[in-house]
């Protein structure tokens, strides 16, 4: 009997107790019950339908990695407003990896090759003569020309170094020289390219306009080609710029003009530019200047220890005729009948007069 | 004291007086000698020959002008003159440079644009000037081996200071000052004197040819 009792004490303690939390359950809940008494209302009333949608999840990260719109809020301006991924920018990230990259990788063992090529065809073949000098001299190139050319040269040599420490830095100079001094070339380096990027594209327009005549391809332009140039041997006939010097100039004028607009691009990035095609123009500006810093390996090496007398030309002004006979015979022939036909208009005046 | 220290302080104050000190000497003495009086009969007025030559100068010259001649040489003139002094007088940095360690100057910097145009301009003359002292034939010959240092020390300064522009290294910062200090200490001493000098050596050489009846 008394433990019929305790059990009927204990029973009714339990009753008490799960009647006091049911009653305190509001309370405890607090939205939890609207949430509640609104589910049961929308159970009444019919909403809108399909809230949770069709499709899957996978199917909206897919989109979602397309580049489709979202509620995502990107920073007010944006040009990407409404993207919530950018799926191409892996693609970007892999090919600009410093470590990984196959622009790093290719281009420097492409510059490698072109310098160990020079080095390799000077021991082979020597400096390209043209005899004796003839003592008389005639005029290559105006002041402004030799002017323009050699302040875009001075500046993309700048450009060049500054630009391939950026590009080269981190898995070339960093081992050599440690993070922090790598950091102060780095910031020096950028700094400095992006000052002088405009002022590159400032003298690539006055390269266009100076040497732009004597640059189109001519029928010469085959047999040059023909005769190797005459590197192995032979003579090559060219014009005013042989077929080699063109193909430089295009070079330098599309890579020139590709590297400075992508720059720009680069310059300006909230104003002109979505990130693709800042991702886009930062690997079209590094093939650029690779193609554009190889051809000027070549175009050095010929202006300087590779041909005898081209310096002079570019220095001065005036190059022998029997250089200009040597390389560029039809463009002397020209000069000549212009200056004998110069002289007969001259000795005729004074007749006349 | 770190070296930036030593940069900011007392190599500083001694490059600076270097350069006022000597400056000075070399503008009292152009001044104060003298030379001997002409004893020709004049023709024309000196100081209106001084006046056009000064002003006249500021002109492209004709000769210089059409045909292939360096007309570009005016424009890179300008170019770097004005950038340069744009950037040394206004840039942020040089005017709270100059507010910190000399005077408090009464203007404001210039935006960030403005000054990097102004380098961009400056360094374009520069570079186009210095270029043609080496394949000019005869500015190769009349400049002397000074021309080159004191263009290529400018060149350096500016470089430096462009290269200091992100201001997260005192490094670069050091390096810059302690080439201007540097440049300050050749500055009396070489044709960079040219920027006081000018207005006394054209007005001398136009006062010469105005006594004569002819032109500078």
């Amino acid at each position: 009997m008394a433990i019929n009792k305790r059990h009927s004490a204990v029973r009714l303690l339990w009753s008490l107790f799960l009647l006091a939390f049911l009653m305190a359950m509001p309370a405890l809940t607090g939205n939890d019950s609207l949430l509640a008494q609104e589910s049961s209302a929308a159970r009444a009333e019919p909403g809108p339908p399909n809230t949770l949608g069709k499709r899957s999840d996978a199917e909206i990260w897919h989109d979602l990695r397309l580049g489709a719109g979202g509620i995502a809020n990107p920073p007010t301006g944006s040009r990407e407003a409404g993207a919530v991924i950018n799926a191409e920018g892996w693609e970007w990230a892999k090919l600009r990896n410093p470590e990984k990259s196959p622009i790093v990788h290719y281009g420097a063992w492409g510059l490698l090759a072109i310098l160990g090529l020079l080095v390799l065809f000077y021991l082979i073949r020597g400096p390209v003569g043209h005899g004796e000098d003839s003592g008389r001299r005639i005029l290559r190139f105006r002041l402004s020309q030799r002017v323009v050319h050699w302040s875009i040269a001075f500046v993309f040599i700048l450009m060049g170094l500054t630009g391939l420490s950026i590009l080269f830095g981190r898995p070339f100079i960093l081992p050599l020289i440690g993070k922090e001094a790598h950091s102060i070339l780095l910031t020096a380096a950028m700094q400095a390219h992006n000052l002088f990027g405009p002022i590159f594209a400032l003298f690539l327009l006055g390269l266009f306009v100076h040497f732009l005549r004597g640059n189109f391809p001519s029928l010469v332009d085959i047999k040059w080609l023909l005769k190797g140039g005459g590197f192995f041997g032979g003579h090559a006939p060219a014009g005013r710029y042989n077929l080699g010097e063109k193909a430089w100039f295009w070079t330098a004028v599309i890579a020139g003009g590709a590297l400075s607009v992508t720059g720009f691009l680069m310059l300006f990035p909230d104003y002109l530019a979505t990130r693709n095609t800042i991702h886009l123009s930062e690997l079209i500006h590094a093939i650029a200047a690779l193609v554009m810093i190889g051809f000027s390996l070549g175009h050095i090496y010929l202006g300087t220890i590779g041909t005898r007398g081209t310096l002079k030309g570019m220095v001065d002004g005036y190059v022998d005729e029997n250089w200009a006979r040597a390389h560029h015979d039809r463009w002397l022939e020209e000069e000549l009948e212009k200056a004998e036909s110069g002289d007969q208009a001259r000795e005729t005046a004074e007749e006349g007069a | 004291m770190t070296l930036l220290e030593l940069l900011e302080g007392p190599l500083w104050i001694a490059s600076a007086s270097i350069f006022v000190v000597f400056a000075a000497f070399r503008l009292i003495v152009i001044l104060f000698t003298g030379r001997r009086e002409a004893e020709a009969r004049p023709v024309g007025s000196p100081f209106l020959g001084a006046l056009r030559t000064i002003l006249g100068h500021f002109l492209p010259w004709r000769r210089l002008l059409g045909n292939g001649k360096a007309w570009f040489v005016t424009i890179a003139g300008y170019s770097f003159h004005i950038g340069l002094f744009v950037l040394l007088l206004f840039a942020a940095p040089h005017v709270e440079f100059i507010r910190e360690k000399i005077v408090n100057l009464p203007w404001d910097p210039i935006p960030r644009w403005g000054f990097i145009l102004s380098a961009q301009f400056a360094f374009a003359g520069l570079i186009t000037l210095w270029v043609r002292r080496f394949v000019d034939p005869v500015v190769r010959l009349i400049s002397r081996p000074d021309d080159h240092v004191a263009a290529g020390l400018t060149f350096i300064v500016m470089l430096t200071g462009c290269m200091a522009l992100g201001e997260q290294s005192a490094f670069l910062r050091g390096l810059h000052l302690g080439l201007v200090e540097l440049w300050l200490i050749y500055f009396p001493f070489s044709s960079l004197m040219h920027t006081f000098t000018w207005p006394f050596s054209r007005g001398f050489t136009g006062a010469m040819a105005g006594r004569r009846g002819t032109r500078a």
